[in-house]
């Protein structure tokens, strides 16, 4: 039997699986093969792992056989973005300087997923540690859009976004510094989650930006997010930030009576010119939607976030030059010479780093040198305090905000290669980082045919259950 | 206004990063900083006198572990994924 591949959720996974239309080593198989064919014009992995899925898939058959009860997530092919380290897999963070590199430990997420019988088909392709915001700046070689070849899947987590949107995983883990998930997945038509900063363990993810980073999923659905979320969360002694949150039935259950009353705010700011008009006309669509679900809307004010793209570009530099230091050709990375130490350091790292890494570390490494540092990084830290404070302000008011997550749809190859315009691409999304709080990527319409519009979500500080369950509603929709 | 970093500054950045700079890097990154550099001009417009910096991303604090022993700290695993080592130590080229 053929197994519909493009229609495949978390649950009809599981149903098919306990139904017996096809088993979990059949579903991989199935899986790859599609890869195989579909793959070669999209680029969306940078390496497979036949073998130790097809052995999890067969762990997952034997369960079925002995009528053992099954995880959530048992069975469910993933596809995980390369700077998520899964043990004895490579995870080069489409960088030449973790060419070699193969993990030696697992992510506090990949250990979760293990235990939940979840099968990781491979590794997917990024902008070099996650600096980017269309896959361009990977290594390996740009990925490309399923719905248009010849335009970018967005970025960084390009590759896991565009391996769920042309149907070659289910699922996929990506990482979310300040646009990462949410970006891409409005480019390809998928769901995507930035979860709220510390409800989810960064032990095990390299770090771009230890301050911002999180790793969420991207999905098909809402629902699907939200059972991923869930999986994935929770207090990590490896994390000190990290936290099990106050999580309750809702995350999963959601009660679409008691949704009704969330108050809608809209950030004028975020409205205010600048949107290409399919996104314009995409976000005037999902909020006709929202309001026919009986959701109240008011119109708030962010004042300060117009100032997040500045903010974000010196605070992550910064964090980013002291995180990257590590790769030196000691620790990490090739050593590329025999002669000093230091002339190891500096031919590793001049050799092995692409152009927007170097860039970043020397922009860090300026906004961090003495006589630079108040002026540049401490003024982007109290600028980050006020668009912090916005929000906070503004969930007074009310429980979740509706926004774009792009100002237009994806762009061609080639048309962002000037830095400062492809940092103008993470506008709408950097706040949401910047203030530590969650936002769901979700597509306005999924039956729209062009190219994919996205919109978001923005919730309170640990109620994923807000934004997820308002995008299950919404979902019922256009369903 | 000019920009801050100039060649000499960008030489120094490039050292403190340890990073090998191409002279074509040089000139490109020159260029494209000072124009990021530019962008950032608006922050100065920003009133930040009433509020204190914000380090990260969490409101926690004081977070601690427990100080005991831990068995397993994955060395050998670790280890291997050193260019070289000896007798279990790193090696690493002489320093001078």
């Amino acid at each position: 039997m053929t197994i519909p591949l493009r229609e495949l959720t978390i649950k009809k996974v599981q149903e098919g699986l306990l139904k017996g239309e096809f088993k979990a080593l059949e579903l991989v198989q199935a899986f790859f093969e599609h890869i195989q064919t579909r793959d070669p014009e999209i680029r969306a992995f940078l390496s497979l792992d036949q073998e130790g899925a097809a052995r999890e898939a067969e762990a997952v058959d034997l369960k079925i056989a002995g009528n053992e009860p099954l995880s959530p997530l048992a069975g469910i092919p993933f596809a995980v973005k390369d700077n998520i380290l899964i043990k004895g897999l490579p995870a080069t963070a489409a960088s030449k300087i973790l060419e070699d590199y193969v993990a030696s430990y697992d992510s506090f997420v990949i250990q979760k997923l293990k235990g939940q019988n979840a099968i990781f088909l491979g590794k997917t392709n990024m902008d070099e540690f996650a600096m980017g915001a269309s896959t361009e700046n990977s290594a390996y070689g740009a990925t490309k859009n399923p719905h248009d070849l010849e335009r970018v899947p967005g970025g960084s987590s390009g590759g896991s976004a565009a391996a769920v949107a042309a149907h070659m995983a289910v699922a996929a883990l990506g990482s979310d510094t300040g646009g990462s998930i949410r970006q891409p997945a409005a480019f390809t038509g998928t769901v995507g989650l930035k979860t709220t900063y510390g409800s989810v363990s960064r032990s095990g993810l390299i770090a771009l930006a230890s301050s911002l980073d999180q790793i969420g999923p991207i999905a098909k659905s809402a629902e699907d997010a939200a059972i991923i979320f869930n999986a994935i969360r929770g207090k990590d002694p490896l994390d000190a930030t990290s936290t099990d949150g106050n999580y309750g039935e809702e995350l999963l259950n959601p009660n679409f009576e008691k949704m009704k009353g969330l108050k809608v705010g809209l950030p004028k700011e975020y409205f205010e010119g600048g949107l290409a008009p399919e996104i314009q006309s995409g976000i005037e669509l999902a909020l006709r939607k929202v309001k026919s679900l009986g959701l109240k809307t008011q119109e708030i004010s962010l004042p300060h976030s117009k100032y997040g793209v500045s903010t974000y570009y010196i605070i992550l530099p910064a964090e980013a030059s002291a995180n990257l230091a590590r790769f030196d050709g000691v620790r990490y990375g090739s050593p590329k010479t025999e002669k000093t130490l230091r002339d190891l350091y500096f031919e590793t790292r001049g050799h092995g780093f692409g152009p927007e890494p170097k860039r970043r570390i020397i922009l860090g490494t300026f906004v961090l040198s003495s006589g630079y540092y108040d002026a540049y990084y401490e003024k982007a830290q109290r600028v980050r305090a006020l668009i912090k404070n916005d929000f906070e302000q503004a969930f007074k008011d009310v429980d979740v905000i509706l926004a774009p997550v792009t100002p237009t749809t994806a762009f061609k190859f080639g048309e962002n290669s000037d830095p400062l315009s492809m940092y103008l691409a993470d506008i709408f999304t950097i706040p949401a980082n910047l203030a530590g709080i969650p936002a769901l990527s979700l597509p306005v319409d999924k039956n729209f045919k062009g190219l994919p519009v996205g919109f978001q979500i923005i919730g309170r500080a640990f109620k994923e259950a807000d934004i997820l369950g308002l995008g299950q509603f919404y979902e019922r929709l256009t369903a | 206004m000019s920009s801050p970093i100039n060649k000499k500054t960008l030489e120094h950045l490039a050292e403190l990063a340890r990073i090998e700079l191409t002279e074509k890097e040089q000139g490109k990154f020159l260029k494209e900083l000072e124009s990021v550099l530019g962008y950032f001009e608006e922050l100065k417009t920003v009133d930040t006198s009433k509020v204190l910096p914000l380090s990260g991303g969490t409101s926690s604090l004081n977070i601690f572990r427990e100080d005991s022993e831990r068995e397993n700290t994955n060395q050998g695993q670790g280890k291997k994924d050193f260019p070289s080592d000896e007798k279990g130590f790193l090696k690493v080229p002489p320093v001078f």
